[in-house]
C-alpha cells in the first residue's frame, strides 16, 4: 500500500478502514481460503453479463431493504437490467447517496452497461441484476445464506461473466 | 465476527459492549454520535407527548399483547429512526 497519509488525503473519511475494528469490534475478518477467478470462455463481445452490487438499489415496487435492523438484512433484490434509473431507488444508510441520487450510474452503472450491450462491446445482459445491502454483521449468514442465494439466482440467468461492485 | 462478539457479550451479561454497539449502529460507527441520536429520538417523542394528544392506546396495548418480542424489538429500532427523521436532523449518509 502506498503512503498512508497520501491515501488518507484522498479519502472522504480518513482512517476509516484502520479504525473499523475499533468502531465495529470483531468486524475485520481474514479469509484464508482462496477461490480462483473463473476464466472467461468466450470473447467479451459474445458474453452475457450480470451485475451484483451491494448498493441497496432496488425497484420502486419492491419491499425496501431493512436498513434499521442492527444485524442487517440478508435478502437480495433482482433488478431488471432494462430498468431506467427513475424505476429504481436506494435503501442504504451507510454510504453517501447524494451523488447517486443525481446520477444512479455512479453507484449502480445500469445505463452504462445497457450502452455497452447496445454497442455490442459486451454480448448482452442477463434479464436481472442483483442488489443487496453491504452492512452485514453476521458474516457467516452473509456467506452461507445470502451469497448462496444470490449465486443460485445468478446461475438461473446463465451469465458468462459477472461484474461485482461494492458500494 | 461481530455477531459472535455480540452473542458472547449477551451471554456474559456485558451490557457495556451491547449498548456500545447500539450507539455505534445509530451513530454510523461513532459512539458519541450514537448517544446523541438516542437522545434525539427520545426528545422528539417526548415533545410530541407534551400536549397530551389523543393516541390510539388500544392499538398500543393490543400490539404489545399480541406481537412477539422479536417483532417488537424490530419495531423499536424502526421507531428510533422514525423519530430521528421526524426531528429533521438527519446525520446518516444514506436513506432508510
Amino acid at each position: 500500500m502506498a503512503n498512508s497519509k497520501e491515501n488518507d488525503s484522498r479519502q472522504l473519511r480518513p482512517g476509516l478502514w484502520t479504525t473499523v475494528n475499533e468502531r465495529y469490534p470483531g468486524a475485520m475478518i481474514t479469509k484464508t481460503d482462496f477461490v480462483p477467478l473463473a476464466e472467461l470462455k468466450k470473447p467479451l463481445s459474445e458474453s452475457r453479463l450480470t451485475f451484483v452490487s451491494t448498493a441497496g438499489v432496488q425497484s420502486k415496487n419492491s419491499v425496501p431493504f431493512d436498513t434499521v435492523h442492527p444485524i442487517s438484512d440478508y435478502t437480495f433484490r433482482p433488478v431488471p437490467s432494462d430498468s431506467k434509473p427513475l424505476d429504481l431507488e436506494i435503501h442504504q444508510l451507510k454510504y453517501p447517496t447524494v451523488g447517486a441520487k443525481r446520477d444512479l450510474n455512479v453507484i449502480f452503472p445500469i445505463e452504462r452497461l445497457q450502452e455497452l450491450a447496445k454497442e455490442k462491446i459486451i454480448g448482452g445482459l442477463t434479464k436481472n441484476f442483483f442488489s443487496f445491502i453491504g452492512y452485514n454483521m453476521d458474516v457467516e449468514r452473509l456467506e452461507q445464506t445470502l451469497a448462496e442465494d444470490i449465486a443460485d439466482a445468478v446461475e438461473v440467468e446463465m451469465p458468462d461473466a459477472a461484474l461485482l461492485a461494492p458500494a | 465476527m461481530l455477531l459472535n462478539y455480540l452473542n458472547e457479550a449477551a451471554a456474559s451479561g456485558d451490557a457495556k459492549k451491547l449498548i456500545r454497539y447500539v450507539r455505534l449502529h445509530f451513530g454510523d460507527g461513532n459512539e458519541e454520535n450514537g448517544r446523541k441520536e438516542i437522545d434525539k429520538a427520545w426528545i422528539e417523542a417526548l415533545k410530541i407527548m407534551l400536549d397530551v394528544p389523543e393516541t390510539k392506546r388500544e392499538f398500543i396495548l393490543e400490539t404489545l399483547a399480541e406481537k412477539d418480542a422479536a417483532t417488537l424489538a424490530h419495531l423499536f429500532f424502526h421507531l428510533h429512526f422514525y423519530f430521528v427523521r421526524r426531528s429533521g436532523e438527519w446525520i446518516h449518509d444514506g436513506e432508510l
